[in-house]
């Protein structure tokens, strides 16, 4: 691997300082991504910050009211084992289980994932749709802002220069049911060729609430409000499904890659949605 | 610069000077010369260089040597104890789960980890954890028996 | 028998597991410095202007080597056409193409001083795709074809001047006109299938280094140590007892590692270097090194409404890339098979070779057969569907027999493949016409099942030449030039000696190649070595037996037709009492219990094709195979997962049974990946795939949750104890059958282009829907 120096601040605010004042420092958080990045010669930073020493950066705190709160440097396997995770929000549990491999979830973080922005990946769906969002913090001080948009393309944040994503915090759960669907084109093992987050709260057979989020297919996930505000109120009958799958499939804009067309995710968008929603009612 | 990191691999504590790009790999092949764990694919995929970090198996390839500072790392050689093979090595062999041998270190210590994870794990749970190891010669099919026994026990 | 056909312990297991093995990459030497290459960016250039002087001044870089560095050798060399030089001279014909070579105290030094050499290139046009590669307006890559002087190239080719056409191979039966004449119907179709790579998990690495003396020594992964010694031998103008090849265990080859690739221009920079120098190639490397040609394969078929096809046509272009390597090879073991296992009396088969700007392929399990196997047996379903009838039975009336005469003209003897294909039809539960049945209506998961079968030959002919060493304490030592490439050779060919000296497994040991001591064996590939070097292992020691049968019979007064050898020593049959141990006879041969026994024996095989008619002899064995598939289709996302899978192979007799298997489970996970989603993908030459985040190998979750391997055993009269080989058997008919399965499932709707990815197969689902 290309040379670089590695500096270890041991507090968030040493860390955000190296990074405003060296435009050739990079954050490591996992590696996983970024390493990988470094070796195909596509970043040449001359410094990395490790983050791992700083203190207080992981762990999961859960509290009725306000929700999760995870430190960014929690490693995606405790997200995804976590028992307060699998108890509030086991959904989000199943987007980061079908991460990578277990090695990867072993070492990447979940701060780390979001702030990669890679389209290609699971876990931003499903907190897209869970309204989560994340604290940035640099030296002029710390901000909130909705995943949503954080994330503006592939590979594309809404991080400033010198800045840190520091923790997540997603709200409270609402009596949801929900599914997180990863569907690969190849080996099992890919990346999502779409990625499919969908909570749903029903009284009495019919939807109170509907979340219902697309990822992987093009730059960002896309929330399909249209097709919420549709199911809302309403009985989920085969038609209702059938219409907000449609409603989807128009929505999204997908983009060719090597794991389908555009016009074949966009079939296939209609195809899992519809297919999400019925699994998650029976 | 050089970093001195101290760190207890294969149960043994060990001080060492590492270099900031180097990769945990890079550092148990080039400077302590344990060349079980290998190189398949550089980017995480294959499997062919997990370790144990603190009982959790890793892609030693994209993990920075330096990191392993305060951990507790095992690599395939510090398995066999005082000559005696760990039980996860004689299901291997019992199964013969190995064709030219290349994955098999990285898979047996996935096989490990899974079973310091879940010590009595189902033919789904198996796969499923392990299915991040490689193989292009064909063993998978071994590999799942040699579990299936361990996970019997 | 005791070792022969049965289940040994694995050799090697022990190292295997434990970590201990010493693979290519894992060498070190005192001093070694570490190589890195400059590659081309460009898919074809000309080089105007290369300037390594700033790099050669980087601390801690010992030497660059260039085309500057070429006087005094000869520059050329390949297996079949010399065309490939050892580091690029005037121009470059594929990206990734080595440019320069450095060798550094460190890789990151080495690689660093990559980006210090300065090239000017001059972009030229370039073609990729092979129905371009053709035309004669076409940029040419190569002007003119030199056949390769070397030994290893015993066979011959029709090589094209002009053009990128490297060779075409033609063969013909009957006449194929009148053929289609008298059909009643006639169908016909181009199949396509993508290049791929073969995925070993250890990248090709090597070392080397010069002896004061001047004798060139590698350690390397190879699959051919004497091919490998003789290139560069040739390359450097040097006697082939001053080139030494040394290989360790090798993780993977699968033809991906026959031929000289690192060698040469690793063997040059340490020249310079005057130190060991070691080149492990990363994973992108990989991709730019070898990999399976693609290939388009049109094919035309003509029957009668009563099941007999009359007449076949072929026409198959394979796309070798930017050097020959093998590729007329390739083209040529297509070609006769392009058929199909069948008796066709009307037939003209049509095999090319052509250059593309693409990187290099080579070898490849299965070689050119998985290509004209994709098309030939996704044909005969697709006349079954319109015949109405049972494909297996189809099949059936048309596969070639013990004794048949093939399209060579040769008489095929240890036939399986009837065997095969009705022990796997009733393995996957076959019901017959109905498999072909409508689908039911309404259901979004369809099932399907399809077979096919496969024949292939091995290269013929060819040598391999075995020793055999026969210790005074009744151990013995194999030594053999063939490759532990993960296919077990170390305990088949163990047990084979084993057997014939009458001698525990524990008491024979086979040696790793190195050329120094090993004698000549042509290749570990095209499935020869149990048949081959198995042979010539069984012969070797066979020649110790009689030296031993010759003392004992003198010392025990008895003739030689009464003795038996067993346990280490040798009796006289029905007389118990009448024995003398091997250490007894190294006693009387040679005064005390010391010494060495040897066994040697070459092992030829003869034959060979007529470049001018095709006609010959093809093939010392042939070998036959059938799959099985069963898949579920969801006929909304257009995902296929794979159910259940059955591999027959004709083994002739397996030496270790379990070893056949695990072949069989290997080949099996490389076709369903080539079936299913493998597939190289480049943007003007340039590789966009070729990493394993976005090329992946077949996982054991992609694994079909049933797998079946069956072992048909037809003796072969000239194999070691009747074996054949197995190696590459299973691999081409398993795209075809998963092919089949998805068709049936679909009510024969039919892809063509591999791989059958979802996007493919939606997009041909709404075809048909709109033709309805």
């Amino acid at each position: 691997m290309r040379r670089f120096e590695l500096a270890e601040p041991q507090t968030l605010e040493e860390a955000c300082a190296l990074l405003s004042d060296d435009d050739d420092a990079k954050a490591l958080a996992g590696g996983t991504a970024l390493l990988t990045l470094i070796k195909h010669g596509i970043f040449i930073p001359k410094t990395l910050v490790n983050l791992k020493k700083i203190g207080g950066m992981s762990g999961i705190d859960y509290d009725r009211q306000r929700g999760l709160r995870i430190g960014a440097l929690t490693r995606i396997y405790d997200v995804e084992s976590s028992p307060v995770v699998g108890e509030h929000y086991p959904w989000l549990a199943e987007a980061c289980h079908v991460v990578a491999n277990i090695r990867i979830r072993n070492m990447a973080t979940i701060g780390g994932n979001l702030a990669h922005g890679d389209y290609q990946s699971d876990p931003p769906t499903m907190l897209v749709a869970l309204d989560a969002g994340v604290e940035l913090m640099r030296r002029e001080g710390t901000r909130q802002m909705k995943l949503s948009e954080f994330l503006l393309g592939s590979y594309e944040t809404a991080l400033e220069p010198g800045e840190l994503l520091s923790a997540l915090v997603v709200p409270p759960p609402d009596n949801w049911r929900g599914t997180y669907v990863k569907f690969t084109t190849g080996s099992s093992e890919e990346r999502p060729c779409a990625g499919i987050a969908a909570l749903l709260r029903m009284e009495q057979g019919v939807c109170r609430d509907l979340r219902l989020v697309v990822g992987a297919v093009s730059p960002r996930p896309v929330r399909m409000h249209h097709a919420e505000e549709f199911a809302r109120g309403k009985e989920i009958t085969e038609a209702v499904l059938q219409t907000i799958g449609s409603e989807a499939s128009h929505v999204v804009e997908p983009i060719d890659d090597l794991r389908g067309s555009a016009s074949y995710k966009r079939h296939l968008v209609g195809v899992l949605v519809r297919r999400a929603l019925a699994a998650v009612i029976h | 610069m050089k970093i001195n990191i101290s760190t207890t691999l294969n149960d043994q504590t060990l001080e060492a000077s590492v270099y900031p790009n180097q990769t945990l790999l890079e550092f148990l092949r080039d400077d302590l010369s344990l060349k079980g764990s290998v190189e398949g694919c550089g980017v995480g995929v294959c499997g062919s260089c997990t370790v144990l970090v603190d009982g959790r198996p890793v892609s030693s390839c994209l993990m920075l040597a330096s990191d392993a500072a305060g951990k507790r790392i095992t690599t395939i050689e510090g398995l066999a104890r005082n000559g005696d093979l760990d039980p996860v090595q004689e299901a291997f062999l019992k199964h013969q789960a190995f064709q030219c041998g290349y994955c098999t270190p990285g898979m047996i210590m996935a096989v490990k980890g899974l079973l310091l994870n879940n010590p009595h794990p189902t033919e789904t749970q198996a796969r499923d954890y392990l299915s991040g190891n490689l193989c292009r010669c064909g063993t998978y099919v071994e590999v799942l028996a040699a579990v299936k026994e361990l996970a019997g026990r | 028998m005791a070792l022969v056909g049965s289940d040994v312990t694995m050799v090697g297991g022990l190292a295997k597991v434990t970590g201990a093995v010493n693979y290519a990459p894992d060498l070190q030497f005192p001093r070694m410095l570490y190589a890195k290459a400059l590659r081309s960016p460009y898919a074809h250039a000309k080089v105007l202007r290369i300037d390594a002087a700033t790099a050669e001044k980087l601390p801690g870089v010992i030497a660059v080597v260039t085309r500057d560095d070429l006087d005094g050798l000869n520059p050329y060399f390949g297996p079949v056409v010399d065309d490939q030089p050892v580091v690029a001279t005037d121009r470059v014909r594929h990206v990734g193409e080595v440019v320069a070579l450095v060798a550094g105290e460190s890789r990151e030094i080495a690689e660093e001083a990559v980006g210090l050499i300065e090239v000017d290139y001059e972009k030229l046009p370039a073609v990729f795709d092979i129905l371009e590669a053709i035309k004669t307006d076409a940029p040419v890559l190569h002007a003119q074809r030199k056949e390769t002087t070397a030994g290893v190239h015993r066979e011959e080719f029709n090589f094209q001047v002009g053009g990128n056409v490297c060779s075409v191979y033609h063969v013909e039966d009957g006449d194929v006109k009148q053929g289609f004449q008298e059909a009643d119907e006639i169908i016909e179709n181009t199949y396509t299938l993508p290049p791929v790579q073969h995925g070993h998990i250890e990248p090709h690495a090597a070392t080397a280094y010069w002896e004061p003396s001047g004798k060139l020594v590698l350690h390397t992964a190879t699959q051919n140590p004497s091919g490998v010694q003789e290139q560069l031998a040739q390359i450097f103008k040097l006697p082939e007892n001053q080139v030494r090849v040394i290989v360790p265990l090798v993780g993977g080859g699968y033809g991906g590692k026959t031929h000289a690739r690192l060698e040469p221009a690793l063997a040059l920079l340490a020249r310079k270097a005057r130190r060991p120098v070691q080149w492990v190639l990363t994973r992108d490397e990989v991709f730019l090194t070898g990999r399976r040609y693609g290939a388009v394969v049109k094919i035309k078929t003509g029957f009668k409404r009563d099941g007999r096809i009359l007449g076949r046509q072929v026409e198959a272009f394979y796309e070798i890339g930017a050097y020959a390597l093998n590729g007329p090879v390739n083209a040529k073991t297509g070609c006769y098979v392009s058929s199909g296992p069948y008796n066709i009396p009307n037939r003209s088969l049509t095999t090319y070779s052509v250059y593309t700007n693409l990187p290099p392929t080579g070898p490849f399990r299965g070689v050119g057969v998985s290509h004209v196997c994709w098309a030939y047996e996704s044909e005969m379903d697709d006349i079954a569907r319109r015949l109405n009838v049972d494909p297996v039975e189809l099949r059936l009336k048309h596969l070639v027999r013990e004794r048949d005469i093939f399209v060579t003209g040769e008489e095929l003897t240890s036939v399986g493949v009837t065997d095969c294909l009705r022990r796997t039809a009733e393995a996957i539960g076959w019901k017959g016409k109905e498999e072909q049945a409508e689908p039911p209506k309404k259901k979004n998961l369809l099932r399907g099942k399809g077979l096919a079968v496969a024949i292939k030959s091995t290269t013929t002919p060819t040598t391999s030449s075995a020793s055999v060493r026969l210790n005074a304490d009744g151990s013995a030592v194999l030594l053999t030039s063939s490759v532990e490439i993960g296919q077990g050779l170390l305990t088949s060919m163990a047990q084979i000696v084993g057997e014939e000296l009458g001698l525990p497994f524990e008491r024979v040991t086979v040696s790793s190649p190195d050329t120094d001591l090993t004698p000549y064996d042509k290749s570990t590939s095209s499935s020869r070595t149990t048949f081959h070097m198995g042979q010539a292992a069984q012969q070797a020691a066979r020649d110790i037996k009689n030296q031993l049968f010759d003392v004992a019979a003198k010392k025990l007064e008895a003739r030689i037709e009464d003795l038996e050898l067993r346990d280490g020593t040798v009796f006289v049959r029905g007389v118990p009492d009448k024995k003398i141990s091997i250490a007894e006879i190294f006693r009387t041969r040679f005064g005390s219990t010391v010494g060495s026994m040897f066994g040697g024996y070459c092992f030829k095989t003869t034959g060979g094709l007529d470049p001018k008619t095709g006609k010959g002899k093809a093939a010392a064995f042939w070998f036959f195979s059938a799959c099985g598939a069963e898949v579920e289709v969801d006929i909304e996302t257009g995902k296929v997962r794979v159910l259940k899978t059955v591999a027959a192979v004709d083994a002739g007799h397996a030496i270790h049974p379990k070893q056949c298997g695990l072949q069989n489970e290997g080949s099996l996970l490389s076709g369903m990946g080539s079936a299913l989603f493998e597939e190289m993908v480049y943007d003007n030459g340039q590789p966009i795939n070729s990493n394993f985040l976005e090329y992946m190998l077949p996982s054991m979750e992609d694994h079909p949750e049933e797998f079946q391997s069956i072992l048909v055993e037809i003796p072969h009269p000239d194999g070691p104890f009747g074996a054949k080989g197995v190696g590459e058997a299973a691999l081409p008919p398993v795209a075809p059958a998963i092919g089949n399965a998805i068709a049936n499932a679909l009510g024969g709707v039919r892809i063509r282009d591999l791989p059958i990815k979802p996007d493919k197969l939606i997009a041909a689902l709404l075809v048909e829907k709109e033709k309805r």
